[in-house]
């Protein structure tokens, strides 16, 4: 396994957060937290009909309301949003209206009870329009459509449509297979359900926009808004200085941060937009739905000689993102093709949610492998450990991967040898299962940027644009200085989330922050240690190159009692800067991901259907772990969200008047304390060469196998498999009695 | 107000029954139900100023006397009227207990007591659970063992923690459990939140 090239001062310890003392004491200011003087506080009208053309808006009784400062629609405001959707142009207000949930108009005034009961005086007509809510039937050619060309989402680029992709001679594959099987799996929408609704502080100084928003990427929020407000960036501001989870839907900038801004523009007045818990369900996005075809050539070992996967994601009224199944990526499949349809409907729009194309993918695919496993005769361990992918398509080698100790590791903690046996062999109402899964997400470093000033007491300020979504980036940025200049964590201040003081971050997306901003990280470091070694040369009587400095001493490399204190170089120097703008790349011809095996046991009560997860394990292949600590919160929580979209939680539309009927917490049953197992977490640690200081990622890995291992335990135990999420209760029961 | 009654159970009340929520006042208005999204139901703005009377509260150890509207909760008003920011809603409906507090000695959901009802209570939010500079051990426990991930469910957590602290001094893991039951964590941090006040409780005791 690869080591680190040296030993690390505090990379890879537990150290508890740089931030956690606001957290805990309620000091920590988020969005929502934020007054300014003479703020207006906002709330969105949204469309009650699935497909509609707007005929009129009156807005004259909420106008007279006394408060009322503002009102905004599709007839007065009309404000692209280019990141809302790439199939066809969607403004912040639209019309037609798409969805129930299409935001119809917008209301400020002076208290928020005010601009509830505004919405309630707008007089909407509509005039109907048919709508399909089912992505099958949206593909039939007399389907009512939803875009301009129709409903299959065809954009541009990464918004094309259908996803395709294929290697090797598919006909081949399945010519040399010893049996071949097909089916189909399916995956509802689930929301990110985080904690913080949405909300947006939005005011105007001189032709100026700050926003203090709610976002996972000030620079990219601020790129948006700049676009579509058609201001130059120098024109922007955008802070987030805490944020209370997004888990993907709260990247860059969203409507409700143009709309604070329209409304504060029309009031004159700084606006406050607060979504309630049911606008977050409905007005924003969940995780997209799929129906997924297989159909799987194995030998007679379980060796998969190719596999095909036909699908339909279903996107909702528009195409934020790319709606891709991408769960057969760790498994290897020397011939493959998968066609990707994603489609337009008259329903919630479906986008980011962690590891966006990969649990609902891993639950179809891997399930699937487990059934096959099981008809053959296989041992699923065997099967997973056979079929585990080693080269990227079947040829493009990986920077790390330590898939297979995944594996080892993981089953050995489970105890899987001793405690695996055939699927539903118990007998009497309460059955115990074991299952597991295998999946991962990719790895790439890319652009980044940072500062660093030291001042002359030789502590240090880092700057970075980073958002800190519960992750621990904040903390991760800082561990990070801390280990490349060679200062104290405590002697490190941190800076981040503001476009007017920070420099450029990709945003906290796609799990990479520490692979993007750390690197820039290290080189800001590096940039400002060659500053103070050649003031520290002078004093020490020796070159700058033969300097090196830990805890905040710099010492002479060969003779290590040679040293002065950091602030001994720099006490004179007013103030030191290092900078960097980096971006590092593979060679052509490397992939890179994180790899996880997870297991678990469950406890399925055939009487009641209730599931109860008694063990859990998380083997991850991360590379090095900067922070032991919080990367270990990371798997815990990414699994429990995992375990809500195996057992639980489904945004549930009715059929007859397109609503959603469950758009709160308690009817989309979310997991509380309750349901959680206590989930054991084995880090394969390894210096993976591309990642900065050999880490890889970590955010989005956990939840990836989570739902097809819950799934492959309840299959264990009852010898009944679930192809429709989630695994209900009321499932369960049919299923075995019959 | 129109009540367009129809099998024995009104429109609203269906709605609500469903969990409309937000929608709730749009959808009647639509009339989507009887299909007809034209003939819409607009309430008469009623212009009246919103009632208000004056309370007296005691939040961490200092009295307030606040005038509040009728409608505003104890949440709100904590937030945005004592500043008190760190009692956070969540889903403003009782359900995921970001904006529990300690009301005469029982965590709360503040979000779910209207500011009114309150007139005379002993209330502590996060703020107050300090000491001057010494953290409360559950605090403290949340550090160590990692308790925020995002952050935003962290005061209702550590606020449950202390409740269930001052009634029972050595809980069970089980106990634990349950009494941090009403407070949803989507982080998933659950593991992580139980163990800090097992952990408190072995500083206490």
């Amino acid at each position: 396994m690869a080591q680190a090239p040296k030993e690390f001062s505090i990379v890879g310890k537990s150290t508890p957060r740089i931030d956690a003392y606001e957290r805990v004491t309620g000091q920590a200011q988020y969005t929502g937290d934020i007054q300014v003087a003479g703020m207006l506080y906002a709330r969105v009208l949204r469309s009650t009909v699935p497909h509609a053309k707007i005929i009129s808006i009156d807005t004259s009784k909420a106008e007279k309301l006394p408060g009322v400062k503002a009102v905004i629609h599709q007839g007065n405001t009309q404000i692209p949003w280019s990141s809302g959707g790439h199939t066809h142009k969607r403004f912040i207000f639209n019309n037609p209206v798409r969805y129930v949930g299409d935001p119809v108009a917008a209301v400020a005034a002076t208290n928020r009870h005010i601009a509830e009961e505004a919405l309630g005086l707008i007089e909407v007509k509509y005039e109907k329009i048919p709508y399909v809510l089912d992505p099958n039937e949206a593909l039939k050619p007399d389907a009512p459509k939803i875009g301009p060309n129709g409903n299959l989402s065809v954009g541009t680029g990464a918004f094309s449509a259908p996803i395709e992709e294929s290697w090797g001679d598919l006909e081949k594959g399945f010519g040399e297979a010893d049996r071949v099987f097909e089916d189909t799996y399916i995956s509802k929408h689930v929301n990110n359900a985080q904690i913080e609704r949405r909300v947006s502080l939005a005011k105007w100084d001189n032709g100026k926009l700050t926003v203090f928003a709610s976002t996972q990427g000030v620079s990219n929020a601020r790129t948006d808004i700049a676009k579509d407000f058609g201001l130059p960036l120098s024109k922007v501001r955008i802070v987030c200085k805490y944020m209370g989870g997004g888990f993907g839907n709260k990247n860059q900038a969203q409507d409700y941060d143009y709309m604070a801004a329209a409304l504060a523009k029309v009031a004159g007045q700084p606006v406050k937009l607060e979504f309630t818990r049911e606008d977050d369900y409905i007005g924003m996005h969940g995780r997209w739905s799929s129906e997924q075809r297989y159909k799987i050539g194995v030998k007679k070992d379980g060796t998969i000689t190719a596999v095909s996967l036909d699908a339909v994601t279903n996107m909702g009224a528009y195409r934020k993102q790319s709606g891709n199944l991408s769960g057969t990526d760790f498994y290897q499949i020397p011939n493959f093709k998968k066609v990707i349809k994603p489609v337009h409907t008259n329903t919630v729009v479906a986008a980011n949610y962690r590891a966006p194309a990969y649990p609902q993918s891993v639950f179809g695919f891997a399930s699937f492998l487990d059934q096959i496993a099981f008809e053959m005769g296989i041992n699923p361990l065997d099967m997973f450990m056979r079929n585990r992918i080693r080269m990227s398509k079947s040829k493009i080698p990986f920077s790390s991967n330590y898939l297979e100790q995944c594996i080892i590791e993981g089953s050995k903690r489970i105890g899987w040898s001793e405690k695996w046996h055939k699927p539903g062999a118990m007998s009497g109402p309460q059955k115990h299962g074991i299952g597991m899964a295998i999946a991962g997400y990719p790895f790439r470093p890319g652009l980044g940027a940072a500062t660093i000033r030291v001042n002359p007491d030789g502590t240090a300020h880092v700057l970075v644009g980073v958002t800190d979504i519960g992750t621990g980036a904040k903390s991760t940025m800082a561990i990070i200085a801390s280990e490349a200049l060679g200062i104290p964590l405590n002697q490190i201040q941190l800076t981040n989330g503001d476009t007017d003081a920070t420099p450029y971050s990709i945003g906290e997306s796609g799990s990479r922050t520490t692979a993007f901003t750390g690197p820039a990280v290290v080189a800001a470091a590096e940039d400002v240690r060659k500053q103070i070694f050649a003031l520290a040369a002078r004093e020490l009587k020796v070159k700058a190159e033969e300097l090196d400095m830990r805890d905040g001493q710099v010492f002479v490399k060969v003779n290590p009692a040679q040293k002065i204190p950091l602030e001994q170089a720099v006490r004179n120097a007013g103030e030191l800067i290092g900078r960097a703008t980096t971006n590092p790349n593979f060679p052509k011809e490397m992939d890179g991901k994180s790899f996880v095996a997870h297991f678990a046991e469950v406890e399925v009560d055939t009487w009641t259907g209730h599931v109860r997860i008694t063990r859990y394990v998380a083997a991850h292949d991360c590379g090095t772990i900067l922070n032991r600590l919080t990367a270990e919160s990371q798997v815990k929580g990414g699994v429990m969200q995992g375990i809500g979209m195996a057992l639980t939680e489904e945004l549930l539309i009715d059929k007859v008047t397109a609503i959603p009927i469950n758009p709160n917490y308690r009817d989309a049953k979310v997991p509380t304390h309750l349901e959680a197992p206590e989930v054991e977490v084995i880090f394969i640690e390894n210096y993976d060469p591309y990642g900065v200081f050999g880490g890889k990622v970590v955010g989005e890995p956990p939840i990836t196998a989570a739902v097809a291992t819950v799934a492959n335990a309840i299959f264990n135990a009852t010898g009944k498999r679930f192809k429709v999420l989630p695994i209900t209760p009321d499932k369960i029961v049919q299923a075995v009695r019959v | 107000m129109e009540d367009k009654k129809g099998k024995g159970v009104s429109r609203r009340d269906f709605l609500k029954g469903l969990g409309g929520g937000a929608v709730g006042t749009a959808v009647i208005s639509s009339g989507l139900l009887n299909g007809d999204p034209a003939r819409a139901y607009v309430p008469e703005a009623s212009g009246a100023a919103p009632a208000k009377s004056i309370i007296n509260l005691k939040v961490n150890r200092k009295n307030y006397r606040v005038e509040v509207e009728h409608r505003s909760t104890l949440a709100e008003v904590l937030r945005d009227e004592l500043g008190l920011t760190g009692t956070k809603i969540g889903c403003d409906r009782g359900e995921c207990g970001a904006c529990t507090v300690i009301i005469n000695g029982r965590n709360i959901y503040s979000c779910s007591q209207l500011a009114v009802w309150m007139d005379g209570k002993e209330i502590v939010t996060i703020e107050g659970l300090a000491q001057g500079d010494k953290l409360d051990p559950v605090q403290e426990a949340f550090i160590e063992h990692d308790g925020p991930q995002c952050g935003f469910c962290t005061s209702g957590q550590i606020m449950s923690g202390k409740a269930l602290l001052l009634k029972n001094s050595k809980p069970t893991e089980a106990q634990a459990r349950r009494a941090l039951s009403g407070n949803l964590c989507r982080c998933g941090n659950y593991n992580r939140e139980v163990a800090a006040v097992l952990a408190a409780a072995t500083k206490v005791g």
